[in-house]
Formats: C-alpha cells, structure tokens, sequence
C-alpha cells in the first residue's frame, strides 16, 4: 500500500504515466472504432483482403529481418575488429543510407529497375532485346530496397555494442584456447543480443509502418491499405480494423524482442574499456572487405545519391529552386529538431524508470509509449487530429500538433537506444556513488548521465532522422502553407517526375548528414 | 521518492525546450489576413496554382495552398469543423463535392456569374459547388499492341482474354469510384459486380497510386491498355509526341452508355471569414478567361459554353456522355465502395 503511495507520489513517474495515458490515446481511439466496427464490415475483410495483407507483411518484415540481420552484424563486426585501409571511412559510410528516406531509394530503384529502365537495358544487351529482369513492384523489389535502407539500425546497435562491450570477455575465451569463430559465436555474439534484438526489432516496426516505400513499389501491406482506406473513404471503419491487425502483429514483435532481451541482462563491469584488438586482414582480405562494403554502401547510398544529384542539376528540377523550396528546407530542419528533442525529453524518464524500478506500473508505462511505432502514421495522425479538435483547440492548425503525432510515432525509436543505454550500466555504479557520499542529484549528474550520454545522442538523432523523412502523417496534419520537403519528394515522385523530386530528395540527405555526423564522432564515444 | 532531486539538474533545459515548442506551436503560420484566401485544393498543385497565381496577380489577393487528396480533404474539412482555416474547396470529383455539401460543409451561392456560366446540370441545385472542368474516364491503348476496334465498352475489359493486359487505378481514386458509380446506376449490382470481378482478375498486379504512371506504363509497352481520365493521355503526348497511345472512347456503340464523364469543381468552406474575396475567386474560376485557364492547364473540357477546349482533345460533340446526373455520384458511393470491397479490388 505505502509503495504504491510512494510511487504515485514520484513526479517523474507522474510525468512518466501522463506520457504513456497521451500516447496510449490513439491507440485507444483507433481500438475502439474497430470494435465498433459493423461485424460484417470484419467479415467481409477477412473474405477479401486480410488475409492477403497479413501475408504480405509478415513476409516482408521477415525477409528484411534477416537480410538486415547479416548485413548489420557483419558490417559491425568488420569496421570494429578487423584493421583494413579505410576503415574509419567505411565505419561512418555504413551509416549513410540511414539519411536516404525509403521512398526516395524507392523511387530511385523503381527508376533503375523499372520496366524500360537502365538496368533492363544492360540487360538485354547481354540476353537479348525482349528479356527482361524482375520487376522492382514487387516482393522481392521491397525487401531490397527496404532491407538496403534499415540495415544500418542493426549496424549501429551491434556496433556500439561492440565497442562497449568488455573485451576481456573474448580474450579470457581465447586465452582458454577457444578459436576465433567459436569466440565469436560462444562469446560475443550472446553479448551482443541485446542490442542485434532491439536494431532488428527497430527494423521490423520500420517495415510494417512504413508507407512510403512500399506505396511507390506498389506492394499491399497492412499500412499501405490503412492510407488507401483513410484517403480514399470517408469512414474510417475499415482503416481502424487493419490497424488494430497492424498494432497486433507489431505486438508479437515486440513481446518476443523482449523475451529475449530479458533472457540475456548483461552488465559491464566497468565503463573504462580498453579498444579491442583488431585483426589485420592480408590484401586478399583487404580487397574482399572493401568489394563487400562497397557494395553495399553503393547500392544503398552512393549509387541513389549520385542520381539525385545529376537529377537536382537538370533544368527542369533547377527551376524549382526559389525562395519557396528554401522555406521547405527550414520547415523540415525546424520540425525534425523540435521533435527529437521533446522525444528524447519524454523518452529519458520513461527509459530510467523502466529499467531502475522495473515495477509492473513503470514496465507498462514503457511499453505503452512503443504504441505510437505500430499505429501506422495516417491513423496516429488523424487520432491525434480528433483528440486535439476535442481536448485542446486552441492549439489546431498549428504545428504543435504535428510534432505531438511525431513524438507519438517516434519515441520507440529514441527507446529502443535510451533503453539498452540505461541497461548497460550497472545499478552498482549509481549504489557506489551513493555509499561514496553522492546525493542522488550528484549521482544523476556525474554518473548516469555521462554514461547514457552516448544513447542520449543516437535517440535525439533517429528521432530526427525519422521525423525528417516521415510522410503520411506530415501529409494529414500539416499546417496550410507548412510543406516539408518530405511532401515535396511526394508529390512529385508518386507522379514519376523523378527530376522534380531530386532537390528536395537531395537536400532531405544532405540536412540528415550533420544529425548522423554526430552519430558516428568520436567525442561522444570516449564518453 | 529520491528521483525528484533528480530534476532540478535538467530542468532549466527542460524548460527552456518546452517555452520554445508551445511558442512554435502558437506563432505557426495561420492565414487569416483579411487579403489572404485558403484552398484545400484536390487537384495536383501544379495544374492549380498558375491559376490561382493568375487570380493573385488580377486582384492582390493571396492564396495559400493546401495540395493532398480529394477525399482526404473532405475528411479533414470533417475534422475540423468551424476551426478550418479553409476558405474554399477544389476538388477533381462531383460526388466528394456533393458528399462535402450534403455533409454541411458548402456554402449556396446565389450568384447571377454562376448561373450564367456554368450550365445547370455541372452545379450543385443550391450552387454550392460549382463544375469548372469536365473530363472523361477512357481507355488509353498502346497503339502497337492493339487495336481501337477491340474495345467497345469499358465492360469488355472484364473479358479473360485480357488477362495481365490492364492496368486500373487502385480503388481509393475517386474517379474509379466514380465511374464504378455510373456502371451500377446503368447496369445495375450483377453486373457491375461481375465487371470489376473481371477487372481486378485481368489487372492483377497492375493498380496504380496514380493515373500518369498507368499512361506512362500503357507508353513504355509494359501493359497494352488502362483506365484512366482522359487528359492524363494527352498531356503525356504534350511532353512525348511519339509516344504509341491513344484515346479511346468507350461506350459510344449504339445503345451504349456514353463516355463516363466527372468534373473538377470548386464550393465556398460555410464558416469562411472571406466570403468577398472566395467568391471573387469563384467569379474569376467561372469567367470565360479563367475557364480557359483552368481547362486548358489539365487539358479538360471548359464548362462554359462559348469556351473552346485545347485543339488536340477529340472534338466535345464528337462523342457521348453518359446520362448519369452529377448529383447522384454522392448518393451511389456507399453502395459503389461497398461493391468494390466486397470484390475485394486494391
């Protein structure tokens, strides 16, 4: 009884429940209008397109899974314990496409890809002039492009895992005379599943609640039908059915990233580490990983870029570029940044109450906030719209309401590395500081927050990135007179004026890149 | 309990964060200066907004822009009740125009310029929305792979043999609704059911987000024919003059229903603060020289009579419409979309 006082009393964790009721709202809404739903209205989706759905998106989020899985956890473990020429370069380059929005790699590839298009052309040069190379509108066109945009997620979490990770671990393992791939299999990948599972899981609800990508390559899963129905009828019966589906399936994802993560807690024993030691690769070596990492990187970054810039200079795309694109540009910046820095805000008590206190009451506070991730963008966003016309008026129209809907959207992806931050340092360190004579505020200061500085960093800059990229519910909930570039590279590329697009693509890049400089310099690693 | 010493340490940022969120939040861009109109505009903005600049430059008004869907924009007229910013409505569908006033969101208009211009059967009764535009839902072939004497009708498209040869709009388009809408007025549900039966099964995988990417398919060879409205066609040979396509008029035999013809239309926002100025706006739109404008920009048939359309459309008395008043587009949506998910089309 008195516990439970207690808690109530805490006003972060007040704030923390306030969080979760705001962003639990949507989520609420849309469950209920399903369930009110006409039960024939269910029958009949069942007959007709759910099943076809919940297909197709269980399959894509599948396959992307595990071609991310392979990419992120290699890539990772190359630029962290293999020396080769160029590695800082490639260490900083693997992060790129993570500034590429899906539907821009997706325009980019239905291009090249396409019927017609350059790659068909090279192709029937060598098979002959009726052959003709799969289709990107398709499966296998989504896992590509959705695979090559995600993979750096895994990437970066394995990356810093590695990094921090204590490697007297692995070199007790080798010392005790198991063999290099054992030790990587025995030792350090166990180490490492805490945060394989939260980049994967990130790259999972990144798939399932994405819209964009799949829309241009014209492949039917849950969210793609939620914004056809939201934009194409006027009831929302059937958008909130399928989004119930959608919350649901991102669900069982999400419980089962966490069953795993709470069968393996590990602790550092210490925040000092020293560098690991990395392995010299031979030329053969060195060339193998270079061709490996340029390919990828290419497919994934400096291939698509380059054509946005040849495109951006054509004529036709220059004379878009007036006062008025500029104004895109500073709304983009402005939105982005308004809205990581309230995530990481609201994030951050969420995160340290969950894993410090991990009561039931704070656990659940925790998981409710990932709900915004799997409400697709256009139902987060019409919920938010019905919720402010109601409860808070006088802030329509603004773009107050705006960021509200991304915060919704977004935060899981600032949880998803403020969490395992938190996770990492042991509760010991914050005890000793206190026995030691630290007040808790001191404790706070000179202890946690230094050491969760670095997922402090990379939450604030994935919010960010997301936030700059995000398309369908800046399309139904921005202001008259506030386009983002994001809606720019919309409208013109739903209409295949690649040209027209290109600037906008293009500078959506070049904004992300700073954001993901932070992430990969060093003065937040030494931290 | 000990967490609250906690906060004081990031409270001056948490502070300083959340004045600057709700001052952004407050100080956002809002249009309501007296000489600024706001449109909600249903029509792709760059085939809109040389002539609202048009008007701008006439008159001094300014207008802000809000380009997205058609039926989004209903919705969110919906969402927004008396609070929208919306002055007017631009829209590429009689039935979401009608659906909008019949959900109280027009404002009649008793106005002689309207009445004059616009003849009655392109209007709402009470004026509260007004056609601009006119255009016809076709069939565009690629004229290397077939030929015009194949189809007749928009329901021979249903026909197995051209299985993996079409390519259709996904379902949310409001032409597709639209035009569905006119097939089941004319032909009744079994039949409209079996036609899209057919379609779905002979488009497979070929629905489109947009129109201009079915054109562009049906140019590059990728799928001998589509359906789309018919100035998608000839602003694609604007550009690419070569290109093998054509239009094809479907429906025209004798005893056939005519070509399925829409309008792009504009309605007066009820709680509009500029009232003056948005029928100004109307005014211009119905003009002969805003007619012409406003037609010829998105290669459409101008409403007003004694406005000729671009020279390269098929010539307007050269073909039939079908019989199916405006009006009615609205009262069939519900049981057309109700058709269309229970066939199950994208």
């Amino acid at each position: 009884m008195s516990t439970i006082r207690q808690q109530l009393a805490s006003p972060l964790q007040l704030l923390a429940l306030a969080t979760a009721g705001i962003i639990l709202l949507p989520l609420g809404y849309v469950t209920a209008q399903a369930l009110s739903a006409d039960p024939a209205v269910w029958s009949r989706l069942w007959a007709t397109r759910i099943p076809e759905l919940l297909f197709n998106t269980v399959s894509l989020a599948a396959s992307v899974a595990i071609i991310t899985l392979v990419l992120g956890v290699s890539t990772a473990w190359l630029v962290t314990r293999v020396e080769f020429p160029g590695r800082r370069l490639w260490e900083g380059a693997l992060v790129l496409p993570l500034a590429m929005p899906t539907y821009v790699l997706a325009y980019v590839y239905s291009y090249l890809l396409g019927f017609g298009g350059p790659v068909e052309h090279l192709w029937q040069l060598v098979a002959g002039p009726q052959a003709r190379i799969f289709s990107p509108h398709s499966y296998g066109g989504a896992t590509l492009v959705m695979a090559l945009d995600t993979f750096p997620f895994v990437y970066l979490l394995s990356r810093s895992a590695l990094l921090s990770m204590n490697v007297s671990f692995e070199e007790v393992a080798r010392a005790s005379g198991v063999s290099r791939l054992s030790t990587l299999w025995r030792v350090t990948l166990p180490l490492m599943r805490p945060s394989i599972a939260a980049g994967v899981a990130l790259v999972i609800l990144y798939v399932v609640s994405d819209f964009g990508a799949v829309s241009l390559l014209r492949y039917q899963t849950l969210t793609y039908a939620v914004f056809q129905q939201m934009t194409g009828r006027s009831d929302n019966t059937a958008a909130s059915i399928l989004s119930l589906l959608l919350v649901g399936l991102a669900l069982i994802f999400l419980i089962t990233e966490r069953w795993f993560r709470q069968r393996s807690r590990f602790y550092q024993t210490t925040g000092h580490y020293r560098a690991p030691q990395r392995h010299r690769y031979g030329w053969l070596g060195t060339l193998a990983v270079t061709g490996y990492l340029g390919l990828i990187v290419g497919a994934a970054f400096a291939l698509p870029a380059s054509l946005l810039i040849q495109w951006s200079l054509s004529p036709e795309a220059q004379a878009t570029i007036d006062s008025r694109f500029f104004g895109f540009v500073w709304n983009s910046g402005i939105l982005a940044a308004s809205a990581a820095t309230a995530g990481v805000l609201i994030g951050l008590p969420l995160a340290y109450l969950a894993s410090r206190r991990p009561t039931m009451l704070n656990l659940g506070c925790l998981q409710a906030a990932y709900a915004g991730y799997v409400l697709p963008g256009p139902v987060a966003a019409l919920a938010v719209l019905v919720l402010f016309t109601k409860l808070a008026p006088i802030f329509y129209g603004s773009v107050l309401i705006l960021i509200v809907a991304y915060v919704i959207h977004f935060l899981p992806a600032g949880l998803q590395s403020l969490e395992p931050a938190l996770q990492h340092i042991t509760p010991n360190l914050e005890e000793v500081a206190r026995t030691l004579g630290l007040g808790m505020r001191d404790t706070w200061r000179r202890v946690t927050l230094p050491l969760v500085r670095n997922g402090f960093v990379v939450a604030w800059v994935l919010i960010f990135l997301q936030t700059m990229k995000e398309l369908p519910a800046t399309l139904l909930l921005r202001p008259v007179g506030f386009d983002t570039l994001a809606i720019r590279v919309w409208m013109e590329a739903s209409e295949e004026y690649f040209q027209l697009a290109a600037p906008s693509a293009l500078l959506i890049v070049l904004l992300s890149l700073p954001a993901l400089a932070l992430l990969i310099s060093k003065d937040w690693r030494a931290a | 309990m000990p967490l609250v010493y906690s906060l004081p340490a990031l409270q001056r940022t948490i502070l300083s964060s959340l004045v600057l969120l709700f001052a952004a939040g407050i100080f956002a861009p809002s249009a309501s200066a007296a000489d600024t109109l706001t449109v909600y505009s249903g029509r792709g903005e760059r085939l809109i907004k040389p002539v609202l600049d048009a008007f701008t430059a006439n008159t001094g008004i300014q207008i802000e822009l809000l380009s997205s869907g058609t039926t989004e924009l209903v919705n969110r007229l919906k969402a927004e009740g008396d609070r929208t910013s919306a002055d007017l409505l631009i829209t590429n569908d009689a039935g979401s125009l009608e659906l909008a006033r019949t959900a109280g969101l027009l404002r009649p208009l008793n106005m002689r310029e309207i009445d004059r211009a616009i003849p009655s059967q392109f209007r709402a009764p009470d004026n509260a929305w007004v056609g601009l535009s006119g255009r016809f839902w076709i069939v565009v072939y690629n004229r290397t792979m077939v030929e015009p004497n194949q189809v007749k009708s928009l329901l021979d498209l249903a026909d197995p043999k051209w299985k993996d040869k079409i390519a259709i709009p996904n379902s949310g388009s409001e032409y597709l609704q639209a035009g569905v809408s006119v097939i089941l007025s004319t032909y009744g549900e079994e039949k409209t059911r079996q036609f899209l039966q057919g379609l779905k099964s002979n488009a497979d995988t070929q629905i489109y987000q947009k129109s201009s990417q079915i054109v562009e398919a049906v140019a590059k060879g990728q799928v001998p024919l589509g359906i789309v409205n018919h100035y998608y066609v000839y602003r694609y040979l604007a550009t690419q003059p070569e290109a093998p396509i054509a239009v094809l008029m479907p429906d025209q035999q004798e005893g056939g229903m005519g070509a399925i013809m829409n309008v792009a239309g504009v309605g007066i926002i009820k709680s509009t603060k500029h009232l003056d100025s948005a029928k100004l706006l109307v005014e211009f739109l119905v003009a002969q020289a805003g007619q012409k404008l406003f037609a010829d920009l998105d290669k459409e048939y101008p409403l007003h009579p004694d406005v000729k359309a671009d020279p390269a459309l098929a010539e307007r008395k050269s073909f039939r419409a079908a019989q199916v008043p405006l009006t009615k587009l609205a009262e069939l949506r519900e049981p057309t979309l109700t058709l269309i998910e229970q066939v199950g089309l994208r």
